[in-house]
């Protein structure tokens, strides 16, 4: 049966193609020596993947890498959960949507400017610190240890990426059937008895999509790192997906940075997939 | 107009494990200009039948002709619905929601690239038709269940369609309009002489339209002839229940009658074909109630005493839930012209003529 | 006065307070960004960022939009930003929202194929494009497109047409397949059914991705990054981050630098914020009800 819609589809098959394709280039890459100092590549198995596990870039960037993941779901959690909580419980419906939409726009903010902005606000001078001595209250120096420079990328994050988990643990909420709400209220349910007995059980999807995507923005965040650790230059901040870069920027040695790719597209997708399958799909094909 | 003729249909469907046979292996054929009902529970394969005729399911087996021409053949849709000039009244209309009435009548006109003048014609033409003139500029959201229906209607009769085909078309129609819904189709399809395929759970509707009906339970045929002899000697007990309302009670055969606690039905056929045990239906409507004994009501034998119990009103009849006087937890359905006060007894008139009688694993024995 | 209802009137309060707390914090950024650019360089130099401007100036844009010595404008390349952004977002969404339509009507029947295409359409939309960084730089230098504007559209399409796919597979259900059945009866083949029935009644959601895409290609980064590397190709992002601070780059002008780069996908968003809330739902599987 010829059908117009496989034509119509076409674009959509090439570049998905192209995508699946070039992780397969990628994987021939990293099986390779590729660099500055090799520019005409041969095959050595798994040789880079060890060099890379000597490195102790890869493993202060995979360290930073979980403690910013861990860190934003952590957060990113109980916090997007507090927030929707106190969001439900607003009676205006107009000034919910406001406030979802204030917690929502940093997603709208592109990272570059985020980065701009919150590199000044962290100035141990006139930023936050000025706010915190002001109020005679210790300041913090941020970005100059890596404990504080940890901490202030989490604040960003968490700044950045909270407004997603309220935004599915309210609609998580939201779904609940306004019979059983109301049933619980007759039965003098309110605030608190009503979030703990009622919401919160009835939104294990909100944590699946709250948690599913916090880790996966988390973990692909780029521009906000990169941009504050000097382009990459300050180890600090340095994250597995920055020092795919950085590998192939400044080390110049491609085949570890597609080693590393690979293994981050590997992590990536072991979250991706049984997301997609489970989570997305169901609910496109369900009747 | 078109001869539709099924050889060995077959469709199964896989779910997990199972495999559930919609239609299996029906061999039928539907004259040219005929209207033929299909009547059945719901899953039992009516729907999938046709849509497999629309060329919208693929034959598992089977073939499927319209007049010799082949349109699909087992695991393969020879014509695809696109090109089969088939029009179907979905159940819920498929009413094209951002497009006005107009739009949505004209637009397989417009998929046939006719011209702006001629869709316009023939949309105006069939709009009058069905009463739709007024309306023609709304959206379907706009217009009551009986405008929407008519629209789809008009929709699927503006492109002149070798096929009619209809699924539940009445079921979503507010019961006082399906009367005149089911005489405009009747209609339509008489002055038209299209060959058209009704399926519906309710007789009613198959009554009021086929020429030739079909009962399909589990996917096969299993009574198929003029509806009125499907209603009047119904194949099976299930048959009997799907072909309308009917009363169906055990009976003890006693001599030459069916006897069910005071009630004395006599057998239209000697006792030795029916054995010691019965099962009798009879129609509410091949019932009299009559509180005073008359002298003898042509074509009615009285059957005994019951009393009422419940005595309601429905589509312009009384329906009266009576019971036998020796056994109140039987329950029959009966008719009456005039309401009756519950508790009062009355004598059951039957028709002799209708009293089927089944055996007990509710195959017709007369 | 009824105690019950004085406790009432306190709890609500208490909410309201909590939340407007949780709201300030987070405009501080966007606060910060929006005053801060309009102050003159010495108060840049001088005043916390909090403050408020005792006088308006606008050298800080005027600074960023033309640049000065090796310091890129922002003029091209937020231009050149545009010029991009809208035909990119536009065709990944229609090519993208036809691939959804393939998905909707003919993978019911072929579950591991469709399986197989929804995990490759969610891989791209949530993989790090830096996973991709090589083989998008060999492939662009080969086909002769590196540092090219072709260059840069195809790699944005490499992402965001199947993540247009993706999201246009989230809002398609809408529309019910016996209307596409009645539509196939009626003659109409997929094109014609694609957009006489499907678009108008998925247009809510065809929005909604639109604004979702537009503004994830505007934001983004990293292609730029790598493949428009050239000064005189520099695209929005990547010309910003001149202005990050260092040397010569007050405050001020950094500032005004985030507002350039945030005017549009702000404006946007105060407007059509709904649509790019929707779109960020389906990523999480519908999120009806928001």
């Amino acid at each position: 049966m010829s059908r117009q819609a496989l034509v119509m589809a076409i674009p959509t098959f090439i570049f998905g193609g192209v995508l699946v394709f070039f992780l397969f280039w990628n994987l021939i890459i990293s099986f390779q020596n590729w660099s500055l100092f090799n520019p005409i590549p041969s095959f050595v198995g798994f040789e880079t993947y060890a060099y890379l596990f000597t490195r102790n870039f890869f493993y202060a960037s995979l360290q930073h890498t979980v403690i910013f993941t861990l860190g934003l779901i952590a957060i990113g959690d109980v916090l997007g959960l507090l927030l929707a909580a106190l969001l439900y419980f607003i009676p205006s419906n107009i000034q919910r949507s406001i406030y979802l939409s204030i917690f929502i726009y940093p997603l709208a903010v592109p990272p570059t400017a985020s980065a701009l902005v919150w590199l000044w606000l962290f100035n141990p001078q006139i930023g936050i610190d000025w706010i915190l001595s002001s109020l005679h209250l210790p300041t913090i120096p941020w970005l100059v240890t890596p404990t504080t420079t940890y901490i202030a990328l989490v604040i960003v994050e968490v700044w950045a990426y909270t407004g997603l988990a309220v935004l599915f643990y309210l609609a998580a909420f939201l779904s609940v059937d306004r019979s059983v709400i109301e049933a619980a209220r007759l039965d003098g349910a309110t605030g608190m008895r009503l979030l703990f007995r009622i919401l919160l059980p009835n939104s294990m999807s909100g944590f699946i999509v709250a948690t599913a995507l916090l880790f996966l923005f988390s973990f692909r965040i780029f521009d906000i790192p990169f941009i504050m650790s000097g382009s990459a230059t300050s180890p600090t901040l340095m994250t597995l997906v920055t020092y795919i870069y950085y590998l192939y920027a400044y080390a110049e040695n491609f085949s570890a940075a597609a080693a590393l790719a690979t293994l981050v597209a590997v992590i990536a997708a072991a979250v991706i997939i049984p997301y997609a399958l489970l989570g997305l799909k169901r609910w496109v094909f369900r009747k | 107009m078109v001869a539709i003729r099924v050889e060995n249909l077959t469709k199964y469907f896989r779910k997990g494990k199972n495999v559930i046979k919609a239609v299996d292996h029906v061999t039928f054929r539907v004259s040219d200009g005929v209207a033929f009902g299909i009547l059945g529970p719901s899953g039992h394969g009516k729907t999938t039948f046709l849509r497999l005729i629309a060329g919208l399911e693929v034959p598992t087996d089977g073939y499927i002709y319209f007049d010799d021409e082949l349109v699909s053949a087992p695991n393969r849709v020879v014509v695809e619905p696109e090109r089969r000039n088939v029009a179907m009244v979905f159940q819920n209309w498929a009413l094209y929601p951002n497009m006005t009435v107009y739009d949505n009548i004209a637009f397989p006109l417009k998929m046939a690239k006719m011209s702006k003048h001629e869709i316009d014609k023939r949309v105006r033409e069939i709009a009058e038709e069905l009463e739709l003139t007024r309306v023609l500029n709304h959206y379907p959201k706009e217009l009551s269940g009986g405008q929407q229906q008519r629209t789809a209607l008009a929709r699927a009769l503006v492109k002149n369609p070798k096929v009619l085909l209809l699924d539940e078309p009445f079921s979503n129609l507010d019961a006082a309009l399906r009367d005149s819904a089911r005489a405009l189709v009747r209609r339509i399809q008489r002055e038209r002489k299209l060959t058209t395929i009704i399926v519906s759970h309710d007789p009613a509707d198959i009554f009021s339209i086929a020429d030739i009906a079909g009962v399909i339970i589990n996917g096969k045929f299993a009574q198929v002839g003029n509806p009125s002899d499907i209603y009047s000697k119904p194949a099976t007990t299930i048959i009997a229940a799907l072909s309308g309302d009917v009363n169906l009670m055990s009976a003890k055969v006693i001599e030459e009658n069916a006897v069910i606690a005071n009630l004395k039905i006599p057998l239209p056929v000697s006792e030795k074909e029916v054995g010691d045990e019965a099962i009798i239906g009879i129609r509410p409507d091949e019932m009299k109630l009559l509180i005073e004994m008359a002298q003898g009501i042509q074509g009615f034998v009285n059957v005994g005493k019951v009393k009422v119990k419940v005595s309601s009103y429905s589509l312009g009849v009384f329906r009266v839930v009576v019971s036998p006087v020796a056994d109140e937890s039987i329950e029959l359905v009966a008719v009456s012209d005039e309401p009756i006060q519950p508790g009062t007894e009355a004598y059951l008139y039957v028709r002799k003529d209708r009293i089927k009688v089944f055996a007990k694993d509710g195959r017709l024995i007369a | 006065m009824n105690s019950r209802y004085i406790i009432k009137v306190i709890k609500y309060a208490l909410l309201q307070l909590v939340v407007a707390i949780f709201v300030v914090l987070w405009l501080i950024p966007l606060y910060a960004m929006l005053i801060g650019g309009f102050k003159t360089n010495m108060a840049a130099a001088s005043t916390p960022i909090f403050r408020p401007p005792s006088q308006i100036s606008t050298e800080a844009y005027y600074f960023d939009w033309f640049g000065f010595g090796t310091l890129i404008g922002l003029e091209y390349p937020m231009m050149r930003q545009l010029l991009i952004t809208v035909p990119v977002a536009l065709t990944s969404v229609i090519l993208g929202g036809m691939g959804a339509y393939y998905f909707y009507v003919e993978m019911e029947r072929r579950p591991w194929v469709s399986n197989l295409g929804f995990s490759i359409i969610s891989l791209a939309a949530f993989l790090p494009a830096q996973t991709l960084t090589i083989p998008i730089i060999e492939l662009t230098s080969s086909l002769g497109i590196y540092q090219t504007y072709w260059g840069l559209a195809f790699a944005y399409f490499v992402f965001y047409l199947p993540m247009s796919a993706l999201l246009m597979s989230m809002f398609l259900p809408v529309v019910p397949k016996y209307l596409l059945e009645s539509a196939r009866l009626d003659g109409a083949r997929d094109w014609a059914t694609f957009w006489h029935v499907v678009f108008p009644i998925v247009l809510p959601g065809f929005l909604s991705t639109l604004i979702f895409v537009f503004l994830m290609v505007w934001q983004d980064f990293f292609i730029p990054l790598i493949i428009a590397t050239k000064p005189s190709l520099y695209m929005l992002p990547v010309a910003a981050r001149q202005y990050v601070g260092g040397y010569a780059i007050l405050y001020n002008r950094s500032f005004a630098a985030g507002v350039i780069t945030s005017a549009i996908p702000l404006v946007i968003f105060a407007f059509l914020g709904r649509y790019f809330i929707r779109g960020l739902a389906a990523l999480g599987g519908g999120a009806k009800g928001v």
